[in-house]
Order: structure tokens, then sequence, then C-alpha cells
């Protein structure tokens, strides 16, 4: 995966453990379209995240109804690599920083 | 292994095949629906849509694989746990490229509802609209009966 080429230099590596001490709280924000099943979304928000019924819907709905969820939030170096397994999947996925941290 | 099997009718699936065909070369080079990237760098940026379109492309193959000789003499195509994650996500990227290309004078909120009526569409949005239902349909069958499969994979 994309991620782990990164990973593999160290000073690479390094610089990236310095990004994140300085970066703070990233967010992974899933935007609506009108094209993806509810089902279908769902289905990825249980297998990326390990969600049950329950939250994946309330983030689905939270998406159709108002736009976007934030399933998400944390280091900058993992929230890349949920925005990409989520793109990978179909869905819009964005990062943003989450400026309350 | 969990597979399933199902019986399509070949007079009217395969005629949209030529548009998923069209649009599978498309989707060898192009995101099927663009992404924001946002302060990615540069060079990073570049390996991470290298490697959504090389997933995108290997999917898409999958998807075009199930309509083999047994789909073109008995109507049958069949899912299973290796190729359920790769087809569902295929027929996700056909589905984005349709409506970018064919469907975007439908509207969203009519995409969404499926409200449409078939005949007062122009012969080729009319193709790429059942084109549409019939890889959501994909995706559901695939969901009801595969979803733990794909989720615990």
């Amino acid at each position: 995966m994309i991620i782990s080429s990164v990973k593999s230099s160290p000073s690479t590596e390094t610089l990236s453990r310095t990004e994140l001490q300085l970066g703070g709280v990233w967010r992974v924000v899933v935007l609506n379209d009108p094209v993806n099943l509810m089902s279908y979304v769902m289905m990825i928000f249980k297998k990326i995240f390990g969600f049950n019924e329950t939250v994946a819907r309330r983030h689905m709905l939270e998406v159709h109804e108002k736009g976007r969820s934030v399933v998400w939030s944390g280091l900058r170096e993992n929230a890349e690599a949920y925005v990409f397994t989520l793109q990978q999947w179909h869905l819009t996925a964005v990062l943003e920083s989450d400026e309350t941290h | 292994m969990k597979r399933i099997e199902v019986k399509l009718s070949l007079s009217i699936v395969a005629p949209l095949l030529d548009v998923i065909r069209l649009l599978a070369d498309g989707l060898s080079q192009k995101l099927a629906a663009p992404q924001e990237l946002g302060d990615v760098d540069e060079d990073f940026r570049d390996a991470w849509l290298a490697e959504l379109i090389t997933g995108q492309t290997a999917d898409v193959k999958a998807l075009l694989a199930l309509f083999d000789e047994e789909f073109f003499t008995e109507g049958i195509v069949a899912f299973d746990e290796d190729n359920a994650e790769p087809i569902v996500r295929a027929c996700a990227a056909v589905r984005l490229r349709l409506r970018e290309v064919y469907l975007r004078g439908l509207g969203d909120d009519t995409l969404e509802g499926g409200d449409v009526e078939l005949e007062d569409l122009a012969e080729d949005v009319r193709k790429a609209f059942m084109c549409y239902l019939f890889l959501a349909t994909v995706q559901e069958l695939i969901i009801q009966h595969l979803d733990s499969s794909i989720i615990e994979s």
C-alpha cells in the first residue's frame, strides 16, 4: 500500500513523525454523493473502521442527510491511510485539520 | 467457499456490456470520481493517484471477467469470496463514471430516487441508466450474500 512505501525510508519516517507531533489532530470526512448505495457505504464503514451496524448506519445517514460525516480523527499519517482506503472504495473522502485541538 | 450463481437475461444484459466496456477503457487512466487531496505533498499525491488507478483498473478487470463464456452460453455469472470485493468496488466506479458521462442531465435527486421514465430518455441515456441500475443490483446481491466475507477479509 502507498503508505508503506513512505515508511520504508528512515529519513522520511523521522520527518513524518516530527510532522505528526506538530500536526495535531486530523479528521477523516466522508462527503455525500448521489451514486453510492446506502448499503454499500455502510458495508465500507463496517469493514474499514470496524463499526457495528448502528454506528455505521448513523454515519451513513449523516453523510446522506447533512452532506458529510467525520468518521475518524487522530494522527495525520493514519488519517491519510483511511482517506486513501475510502477513496479506493470510491467514496469521496477528505482530510481536514481539527483546529479544536 | 461461499458462492452464488445468478442467471441473467442475456438479451437484456449483453447490450449493456458495450457501455461498461467503453467506460472501462477510460477507467484505466482516470479516477471514477475526482478526489480532493488537500495539502498532500505533490510527489506523494502522484503516487497516491497512481495507486488508486491501478486498483481501479484491476477491479474493473474482475468485473469484466464475470461475463465469460458461461455467461454468453448459459447467462450465468458467479460471485464468490474472491471476486466479491473487487466487483462491488468496480460497480461503484462504473456507476460514478456513468453519472459523469451520461446521467448528469437527470439531476442528483432523480438519480438517488431512481424515479425515471425510461421512455422519455434518449437511447444512449436510457442504456446508460439501465446499466446504472443493473450494476446497483449486482452490488445489492453481493452485499446481501457476501458482505461478511468482504468485511472480514
